[in-house]
């Protein structure tokens, strides 16, 4: 299924309009997102509770999803989880009435890309939008050659369309969005030094996440998948109070 | 949950310091009592021996018994007084026992103080409780139509508008206001009604003008959302009640059935009455989502919010339904289930004097 809408999005991303879907119970709110969307130039479609919502997704495929969270049936957060726990990794900008951190954190958790907390305003939640396909637009680009598709170090195998990966010891990995896009971030530059805050930046965006250690949380998942001794790493090295190293050769 | 903790402990550290201090108080008296009565015994044996003395030196019986009453002399022997030892002992015995029934009198009295504090700090965090779920989820109702109308006026200050696509955008934040005035007049309701502070009065109170006036509030709106509202309620039909709570529980139950309606896209709301058994009965049935019969039981509690599907629909305060229980009276729900709309009925005692 990832293979398949990875595949589907790279081919019709640059002739029709960005699709989105808006999942949003309350019908003003969803009116006007979807009427200031359209006006931007992005597709829209609706949908008015979570059931809705997933069932649109499974049968079809947008760019970004404008999720509310409190919603009838299903809450985004289950909508969200839902959706990645079936490889389906199109982008989730969270939008919810309870603003606290722990609630972003979650929203995160469950595999969101960015959290809106309403009231807000609407040249922020333009704002994020773009910042979000901008992010996905340079990622597919950054994914569109057969060679640029595939990275291969230590014995490791990684499809960065499909989001799969044959580790050393021939296990299959599921990568998640954000697992992909900080490896490729790092594949781009091998043997280059990148901070915590370029890969904030370039995978996250600016503030959703309050501290860099959120990155490596990320490092440590990526070295439990692709080391042959995570203590010992010999790929994603760290570079002390600066950020990472890849290496692709492995260090020796 | 942290004050209730503090007071566990202290109240804990209380019992145990009291039980041991009531404890050393009755052994303590108990040893002072013994120790009495040693003594006394040891006079006593004293007394014998002197007696004894009396009597070995030939000093005549009743003369030494004059001397020493409280020693028995018979055939030239003394000995102690039974009726004197066993007052004694008597003595003792009182003196432990007053004291061990004080001591359980008091510990009885210390735990019916600390149950008395427990139950009303727990009441306390109850109430605390309740309140801080109120304010988040007044919060939360609160911002959707928030976001809905700055959404809106951030749309047309961005935006050029059509004439059309401007109306369209004020009708929806007028219907935006209309909704937070609305939580905030079913708020206020359920506060005033809930401490006790609006005396509720009983008077003859016309019922189709009641609902009439309501209806009148909400015609609108019902045409709007595609549902039919209608009213069969015979004049001169009059119940004893306070006006106000009627209005605002024939307001409650109307809003939750548009509700109820518009959640299937339409539908029809309506409202009937008859007399009863020196009742009067108003229905209101509504062909909404309806409710599961397990459900029924939930509707009226505060902050319950039901949804067709199972879940719980952030429309509504939560508080509608639980405003009309509040308002005396009788209510009633039935509904066969999801889907098969749902019949609410309030009843109240008929005005005397009327024509039944």
């Amino acid at each position: 299924m990832a293979g398949g809408a990875g595949a589907e999005r790279v081919s019709t991303a640059q002739a029709s309009p960005v699709r989105t879907l808006v999942v949003e119970d309350d019908p003003h709110l969803a009116a006007g997102l979807a009427e200031n969307l359209r006006a931007e130039g992005y597709h829209v479609d609706t949908a008015s509770d979570g059931r809705l919502g997933l069932e649109w997704l499974r049968e079809n495929s947008c760019e970004l999803v404008v999720l509310d969270v409190m919603l009838p049936h299903m809450d985004g957060f289950t909508l969200c989880r839902t959706l990645r726990a079936a490889g389906n990794n199109t982008p989730v900008l969270f939008l919810t009435a309870r603003g606290d951190p722990q609630d972003r954190v979650l929203g995160l958790e469950a595999g969101g890309d960015d959290y809106l907390a309403k009231p807000f305003h609407l040249e922020e939640f333009l704002l994020r939008v773009r910042a979000i396909l901008r992010r996905w637009e340079w990622y597919r680009k950054a994914s569109a050659t057969p060679q640029s598709a595939v990275l291969r170090f230590g014995g490791n195998e990684v499809d960065f369309r499909a989001f799969r990966a044959r580790s050393w010891n021939g296990a299959a990995q599921e990568l998640t969005e954000k697992e992909a896009m900080i490896l490729k971030v790092l594949a781009e530059r091998p043997g280059e030094i990148v901070s915590r805050e370029d890969l904030l930046e370039r995978v996250w965006g600016y503030d959703v996440f309050p501290s860099t250690r959120t990155v490596d949380n990320f490092i440590l998942r990526l070295r439990k998948r692709f080391e042959r001794d995570p203590a010992n790493p010999q790929h994603f090295l760290t570079v002390w109070g600066v950020g990472y190293r890849f290496l692709i050769e492995g260090e020796s | 949950m942290k004050t209730t903790r503090v007071f566990q402990i202290t109240a804990l550290l209380l019992v145990i310091v009291s039980v041991i201090q009531v404890g050393w108080w009755v052994y303590d008296q108990h040893d002072y009592s013994t120790q009495k009565l040693r003594d006394a015994r040891a006079g006593d044996a004293r007394e014998v021996a002197a007696a004894q003395t009396l009597l070995d030196a030939g000093i005549p019986a009743a003369q030494v018994q004059g001397l020493l009453p409280a020693v028995t002399l018979t055939n030239g022997h003394a000995t102690l007084s039974a009726i004197v030892d066993a007052a004694l002992v008597e003595e003792r015995n009182r003196r432990t026992n007053q004291y061990t029934w004080e001591s359980g009198f008091f510990l009885l009295a210390l735990a019916l103080c600390i149950g008395v504090i427990w139950r009303a700090l727990r009441a306390e965090t109850q109430i605390l409780q309740e309140q801080d779920s109120f304010l988040a989820l007044v919060s939360h109702q609160f911002k959707t139509p928030l976001a809905s109308l700055q959404l809106s006026l951030e749309t047309m200050a961005k935006r050029p508008l059509s004439p059309e696509q401007s109306r369209t955008l004020i009708a929806r934040m007028l219907a935006d206001l209309t909704r937070m005035e609305s939580m905030v007049s079913r708020i206020l309701d359920s506060v005033r009604l809930e401490r006790g502070r609006v005396d509720l009065k009983s008077e003859p109170v016309d019922l189709a003008a009641a609902v009439g006036r309501v209806v009148t509030q909400f015609e609108e709106r019902a045409r709007q959302e595609h549902i039919e509202l209608t009213t069969d309620v015979p004049r001169g039909l009059a119940v004893l009640a306070d006006s106000l709570a009627v209005d605002v529980v024939v307001r409650n139950l109307l809003e939750n059935a548009l509700a109820s309606v518009a959640a299937v896209s339409g539908g029809s709301v309506t409202f009937a009455a008859r007399a009863a058994n020196g009742d009067v009965e108003l229905s209101v049935r509504d062909s909404g989502v309806g409710f599961r019969a397990d459900d029924g039981a939930r509707l009226f509690k505060k902050f319950s919010r039901l949804h067709p599907g199972g879940g719980s629909s952030y429309y509504g305060t939560g508080l509608g339904l639980f405003i009309v229980r509040l308002t005396g009276g009788r209510v009633s729900a039935e509904s066969r289930g999801v889907g098969q709309g749902a019949q609410f009925v309030l009843s109240w005692p008929a005005a005397p004097g009327q024509s039944v």
